[in-house]
């Protein structure tokens, strides 16, 4: 019987715990900046990222230590750590559990990254529409400010360092790093060309390193428990614990933390509790609505970065979303369409209309006017976005849809003409 | 009228002094525009907020017709978002948006003619394991049912 692993929700997993900052001290909090702003470098705190093997939980996977480690040094110009806490994925609330419950753990993390990488000024890029959690968390840093915690001299070393919240203003593709980036300068969030990367040319074309609420929630964790504790957590590079959120059809929709590698079915049923009234699973989506479905015979892996992508879709954000029998996948096609048509910025052509073909092409079948014909047109505009558009939206609508059709072609035509 | 008081003149202040450009602070200040004017950015405003940032009024037009979020039409004093994305949809999101419908006799995008409720549809509100959820205001999104939702309309109607 699959356990969870508490090493994040320590906390908000103890009976009584707030998230105060009284709470998060008592409970231990705060220890590991101590230990960096006064016994470290902020070489060798990238170095323990680095070693610890985290690699990013905003979707890409993409180590947190390079990351940083790519900043560079004695330009002259500021440095900036701008957290994405745009959480807009469908299926995901993970980041939204940690601000909610615990929002001590992932500024720790923001502080020391920040120290880090040498910035001064922080932004957090929350969801516009989450008023109540941006509140909770003006709170959360406004009593950091009062103990000192940030603005001059934190601990009364010579680091200083603001935090400001900022929030969108409802555009998925504003978690998108480059977008975000526009979007915290005032702009349209539209993606950026790359080159150059954020890293040299990011906020305000400062250096600039964006960093997943999670993926900072770890990094006092590393430096409390040390590198090398950390990496024999989960399977080989894919160090650590995942808040593997899952909702749709499950007896017990929720978070759940669970080490990298657990078995993805064990999570569905052990931890998930299963399908609601005994049904049977018919599809699980396991990363957010950019990753390709699974079939319930495809789901006995390892539910981790490398054997997700082997089993041809993603990790991603580690958002179960999973399906009985009832579900007409035609429905849940034309969802995640609809979504993506309505989220695509509109710069790139294959994508702004790519987006929009697919919509009409599976809505057809929605209206139960499929034909064999337009299944095959769902493969030829999938197959032109891919690799045509600026960012990974228009490959994250494309895929999915092809998969759809590809998997359960006998769905699909029981919405035939 | 179009202008901030001196209160929140302030808070606009505070804001410049968080980020390199006045233009940066452009969405916390639509925001604020928004808090002022019943959930939206009336006419005349934009030319204010350009001349407040030191941008022109196209960059405004463009910003504002990119974010969901930013309306040109007031919400009702209860404006009521409902998630029919993939894992509300697929837990009965429909069906609480046409309940809804047909409860307040209005579409998303309208508000009920005594001003109370404002109805949006919406994608993820982030809060999925709550499937299917409505938000209310800047409230946390919740679980909902038709019954608890004939109940709060109700109330709200009620309380006015
Ligand atoms: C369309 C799109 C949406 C994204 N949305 C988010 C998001 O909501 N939150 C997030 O952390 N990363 C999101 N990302 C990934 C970011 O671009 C970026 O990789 C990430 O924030 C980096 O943080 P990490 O290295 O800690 O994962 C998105 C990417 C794309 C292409
Ligand atoms: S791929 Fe789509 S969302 Fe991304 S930049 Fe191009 S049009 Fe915009
Ligand atoms: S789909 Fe409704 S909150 Fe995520």
């Amino acid at each position: 019987m699959l356990q969870e692993t508490p090493i994040l929700t320590k906390n908000i997993r103890s009976p009584g715990y707030d998230g105060s900052l009284e709470a998060y001290q008592k409970a231990g909090g705060h220890k590991a900046l101590e230990k960096a702003l006064k016994s470290m470098t902020p070489e060798t705190v990238i170095e323990a990222v680095k070693e610890s093997g985290l690699r990013g939980r905003g979707g890409a996977g993409f180590p947190t230590g390079m990351k940083w480690g790519f900043m560079p040094k004695n330009t002259g110009r500021p440095s900036y750590l701008v957290c994405n806490a745009d959480e807009a994925e469908p299926g995901t609330f993970k980041d939204h559990f940690l601000i909610n419950r615990d929002p001590h753990l992932f500024l720790e993390g923001l502080i020391i990254g920040s120290y880090a990488i040498g910035c001064h000024h922080a932004y957090v890029y929350i969801r516009g529409r989450s008023q109540a959690p941006a509140a909770r968390l003006q709170t959360a840093i406004d009593n950091l400010y009062k103990a000192k915690l940030l603005g001059k001299a934190i601990l009364g070393t010579g680091f200083d360092l603001d935090i400001t919240i900022h929030r969108g203003a409802g555009a998925y593709i504003c978690g998108e790093e480059t977008a975000l980036l526009e979007s915290l300068e005032g702009k349209r969030g539209q993606p950026r060309v790359k080159p150059p990367f954020p890293a040299t040319h990011g906020f305000n074309a400062c250096p600039t390193s964006v960093n997943n609420v999670e993926s900072l929630a770890n990094v006092p964790i590393i430096l409390n428990m040390g590198p090398d504790a950390f990496k024999k957590l989960g399977s080989t590079n894919n160090s650590g614990t995942r808040l593997v959120g899952i909702s749709g059809h499950i007896k017990n929709p929720g978070i759940y933390e669970v080490e990298m590698g657990a078995n993805l079915k064990s999570i569905i049923y052990d931890l998930g509790g299963g399908m609601r009234d005994g049904k049977q699973i018919k599809v699980v989506i396991p990363g957010g609505t950019s990753s390709n479905p699974l079939k319930p015979e495809e789901i006995d892996i390892a539910y981790d970065f490398d054997a997700v992508a082997k089993a041809g879709s993603m990790l991603g954000t580690c958002s179960l979303i999973v399906l009985d029998e009832d579900t007409d996948i035609v429905d849940l096609a034309y969802r995640t369409i609809v979504f993506f048509n309505h989220e695509s910025c509109g710069q790139c052509t294959p994508c702004r209309e790519g987006t929009f073909w697919l919509k009409n092409l599976v809505r057809d079948f929605h209206d139960n006017l499929g034909d064999q014909g337009k299944i095959d047109r769902i493969r030829r505009v999938a197959a032109t976005m891919f690799g045509t558009s600026l960012c990974a939206l228009g490959d994250a609508a494309a895929g999915p849809m092809k998969a759809f059709v590809e998997k359960y072609p006998e769905e699909f035509r029981k919405h035939f003409i | 009228m179009v202008g901030f008081n001196d209160a929140v003149m302030k808070e606009v202040q505070g804001l410049f002094k968080r980020y390199p450009k006045k233009q940066h602070a452009l969405l916390p200040i639509l925001h604020l525009v928004m808090r002022e004017n019943q959930g939206c950015v009336p006419e005349g405003w934009e030319d204010y907020v350009a001349e407040l940032c030191e941008t022109s009024l196209n960059h405004i037009r463009g910003v504002i017709t990119f974010y969901d979020m930013i309306r040109k039409e007031p919400t009702g004093k209860f404006h009521i978002r409902v998630c029919t994305c993939v894992p509300c949809g697929m837990c009965g999101g429909d069906q609480i948006k046409n309940h809804i419908i047909k409860k307040l006799a209005i579409h998303p995008g309208h508000t009920t003619p005594d001003g109370l409720f404002s109805l949006e549809e919406v994608q993820c509100l982030a809060a999925c394991d709550k499937a299917p959820l409505i938000q209310v205001n800047g409230n946390n999104p919740e679980k909902v049912t038709e019954e608890s939702i004939d109940i709060w309309i109700q109330e709200m109607r009620q309380k006015g």
